[in-house]
């Protein structure tokens, strides 16, 4: 690995490594400190393929490290997540749409592993159905599939909600 | 407001006081290196690299530090735990959804395991020459004592023992059930009944050793360059025993369904391949590892760290690993 090389890697954790974080928080469903470990390890994949991928979208390749083992993370450690869930997520306190914002975090989180995947790839990340597809290894129909779905458990607790309080 | 929008907001808020940390490149690098003991629980739910024991961590861990949460126990943190904990020690067996992990810092190895088993934890054991413990005696845990953990988790406690020759098996100190079986303190090289007679020059045994990590009756050390980092290794072998060696001929014949070849090793077939952190996939870039069966019922894995590996080159790091599997044999 060249110097260059090696000041390209740190751009790019400047310029990604957050948003990575953040996505892997919402895939997993883990607490910060859980992803952060998760985070470092895709990173720790990254670097050693760097020299070789770097001008070949690392971006890409990085967040489908980052997604794919959090979703086989949040499997493996459904049990765990379970106990971590307990905890009330962080949520800042001034927004007026706490309580909803919680109960889709929560409903979020009920999601299995690559349902949530598909949701936060495809709102949050903004990504297309075929490159969400093409992140996941799956075929455009699960994609849609599996974003109707989650979307409708989502909806329907929404609605729950807002009825309970109308 | 429709669900899509209402969700991405949720999302947003969720993760808005994220950051990740400016250290981050260098533990990467750091991280990448890779070459930390690995300690881990292998088997149907496996938490593979979740679960790897922080050795360094362990080792600082000394008993007047590790017993601190311990003396939390008298403050608002541990308060609850008090009833919990004592209802477990008892004995009583009503399903306890959570209890915390008792305080086993500076106990003798023999009373601990008794101790964890009561609670209802399975305990995993790492035997580290540590002289500033007495030998036989617990002088770290993972979890910490007070951490809340659900019946059945695993407890691995670190013994201190110290660097010279085994003591005579008849002394009985550390007594029946703990790792007196490890049989590794004589000269270091033989591990679980599995005695290596070949070693790359220079290593020297890695002054630790560990039971259970990887599976019921699994036994496992390093060995390392002298003044390599502690908690680092450079070879590290796992020996599998019983019901652990047919989860690892299980692993064998997964890598075989990914496409590797077995190569020769002692008239004995062996695959030699790059493998995840969980150890059961075939990855590139992974660790080069080299796994076998010694005898029905024996099977031994042994790794090379990533960074020896490179100092050494990769056909030589091979040649290595071939040479160890070789020269292994099981114990008198």
């Amino acid at each position: 690995m060249t110097e260059e090389d090696e000041a390209a890697f740190d751009e790019f954790l400047a310029a990604r490594s957050t948003a990575l974080l953040r996505t892997a928080i919402l895939v997993c469903g883990a607490s910060a400190s859980d992803a952060e470990d998760m985070v470092q390890n895709a990173l720790e994949k990254v670097y050693r393929h760097w020299p070789r991928i770097r001008h070949d979208n690392p971006e890409a390749y990085a967040r489908r490290v980052v997604v794919n083992g959090a979703i086989s993370k949040a499997r493996r450690r459904k049990v765990l997540q379970e106990i971590t869930f307990a905890q009330p997520p962080e949520t800042p306190v001034e927004s007026p749409d706490l309580g909803l914002r919680d109960v889709l975090v929560t409903e979020l989180r009920k999601l299995p592993a690559r349902m949530r995947a598909v949701l936060v790839l495809r709102y949050w990340e903004d990504m297309s159905e075929a490159e969400t597809a093409a992140l996941l290894g799956c075929s455009v129909g699960t994609v849609k599939s599996q974003a109707a779905r989650g979307l409708a458990r989502v909806r329907a607790r929404m609605e729950n909600l807002e009825g309970a309080s109308a | 407001m429709n669900v899509e929008e209402a969700l991405r907001e949720a999302m947003a808020a969720q993760v808005a006081g994220v950051h990740a940390s400016p250290s981050l490149g260098q533990a990467v690098r750091r991280g990448n290196r890779r070459h930390a003991v690995r300690f881990r629980v292998a088997g149907a739910v496996v938490l593979a690299g979740a679960v790897a024991v922080g050795v360094p961590v362990a080792l600082t861990a000394r008993p007047d530090t590790a017993s601190n949460p311990g003396s939390l126990a008298g403050t608002g943190a541990g308060g609850q735990g008090g009833p919990a904990a004592s209802a477990a020690a008892s004995g009583d067996t009503v399903a306890t959804p959570e209890v915390l992990v008792p305080d086993v810092v500076g106990k003798r190895a023999v009373e601990v395991d008794a101790i964890l088993k009561e609670a209802g934890y399975t305990v995993k054991v790492m035997k580290m020459v540590n002289d500033d413990a007495p030998a036989g005696t617990v002088f770290a845990q993972m979890p910490q004592p007070g951490t809340a953990a659900p019946p059945g988790a695993a407890v691995t406690i670190m013994i201190a023992t110290t660097a010279g020759p085994t003591p005579a098996p008849s002394e009985g100190a550390e007594g029946a059930g703990m790792p007196q079986d490890l049989g590794d303190l004589g000269d270091g090289r033989t591990l679980g009944g599995v005695h290596l007679g070949y070693l790359p020059e220079r290593l020297e045994w890695g002054k630790w050793s560990g039971k259970d990590g990887f599976g019921k009756e699994t036994y496992t050390t390093s060995w390392v360059e002298p003044g390599l980092e502690p908690g680092m290794y450079n070879v590290q072998m796992v020996v599998y025993r019983k019901d652990a060696a047919s989860v690892l001929a299980k692993r064998m014949q997964s890598f075989a369904a990914q496409g590797a070849e077995p190569v020769e090793v002692g008239g004995r077939k062996a695959y030699l391949v790059s493998v995840s952190e969980g150890g059961d996939r075939i990855l590139d870039g992974g660790t080069r590892t080299i796994v076998w069966t010694l005898a029905p019922g024996v099977g031994a894995e042994v790794m090379i760290s990533p960074d020896y590996a490179a100092k050494l080159g990769t056909a030589e790091a091979d040649k290595e690993l071939k040479k160890i599997a070789a020269g292994a044999a099981l114990g008198k």
